[in-house]
């Protein structure tokens, strides 16, 4: 069964997909590049989360001569998901200065009008979905290029 | 939508746990969601619980009854085999399932746990060591634990949970 999904007719309510999630977390997700934790190990109600992203390398296997300003770099966001999670996204934010058309220069949050995901959001999205879309949406045309502030500073 | 087509035992089994509840133990199914429960478990007497009103969610997954019930403590307790994400560990939730179990049996279970800690298998392991060196020490802990909680259970009450407490207290 996948995360959320749980059928046609089942609701998995919100506590128990956020501790499906951080199993998930916590088991690693494919190759490493994303992953996610819980910030507060503490907190019952698992609200606050980092998640990191690393730069993804080129735009594709074919044309594997176009890299992006992101490769390598490591990204790391605070996705904050409130008792109305999954019926609502996340709040996300980038903690680590990004230069991305989806994300507010000043404040480093993903501005949902400017990413689809958040915007058009449904209930089986999940933090991963989240995190994997961020780092496909470095690589497009509109944001490969930018020009990048220096490695390891912070919003 | 969430309620339809709820089949036939998860009807039965939510019916007779109102009808006719385990003591100590109440178990009602939220409005919007009928596989979702919210619980409310006392601390068992000669525990070191004993006092406690201990609240828990309880989920009903698409597979159940071949899959067991998700539950976990949404109340902090002090207890060798609960983490602090309320996580139980307990065979029966696990590899011990069997569909012959139900949603009342999973509950007592659970209320027995309370009684009789299982150090040998814990989920967190500073509490079990504390358990095994100082037994008395570590059941005084858990004493203080639900001492703290009744109180803040008496001071605000909420749902159900306050009646149910005042009635074992009275």
């Amino acid at each position: 069964m996948t995360i959320g999904s749980g059928g046609s007719s089942v609701v998995v309510p919100r506590n128990f997909r956020l501790l499906e999630e951080l199993e998930r977390g916590e088991k690693g997700i494919g190759d490493g590049s994303v992953s996610y934790g819980m910030d507060d190990s503490d907190d019952i109600y698992m609200r606050s989360w980092t998640g990191t992203i690393i730069g993804p390398h080129n735009v594709s296997a074919e044309l594997s001569l176009i890299s992006t300003v992101h490769e390598g770099r490591i990204y790391q966001l605070k996705l904050f998901c409130d008792k109305d999670y999954p019926e609502k996204p996340p709040s996300v934010r980038f903690h680590t200065r990004i230069n991305m058309t989806c994300v507010n220069p000043e404040t480093g949050v993903v501005e949902p009008k400017k990413f689809g995901m958040l915007t058009n959001w449904q209930r089986e999205f999940t933090m991963e979905d989240i995190l994997t879309q961020l780092r496909k949406e470095m690589a497009s045309p509109h944001n490969r290029k930018l020009v990048q502030p220096p490695e390891g500073t912070y919003f | 939508m969430a309620n339809s087509n709820l089949p036939r035992r998860i009807i039965k089994e939510t019916q007779r746990l109102l009808s006719e509840p385990a003591p100590g133990i109440s178990a009602s199914p939220s409005e919007e969601n009928m596989r979702y429960f919210n619980v409310m478990i006392l601390g068992p007497s000669q525990s070191p619980y004993e006092g406690g009103v201990f609240k828990l969610e309880l989920f009903l997954p698409e597979e159940y009854p071949m899959a067991a019930p998700k539950v976990r403590f949404l109340t902090k307790i002090y207890h060798p085999n609960i983490d602090k994400l309320g996580r139980i560990c307990l065979d029966i939730l696990k590899d011990k399932w069997s569909p012959a179990l139900q949603i009342r049996t999973v509950l007592l279970s659970i209320q027995a746990l309370l009684s009789a800690p299982n150090p040998d298998d814990p989920l967190s392991e500073n509490i079990a060591k504390h358990w095994k060196t100082n037994e008395a020490e570590a059941v005084e802990t858990g004493e203080l634990t639900a001492f703290l909680l009744a109180l803040r259970h008496k001071k605000f009450p909420s749902s159900h949970s306050s009646l149910l407490f005042a009635n074992f207290y009275s």
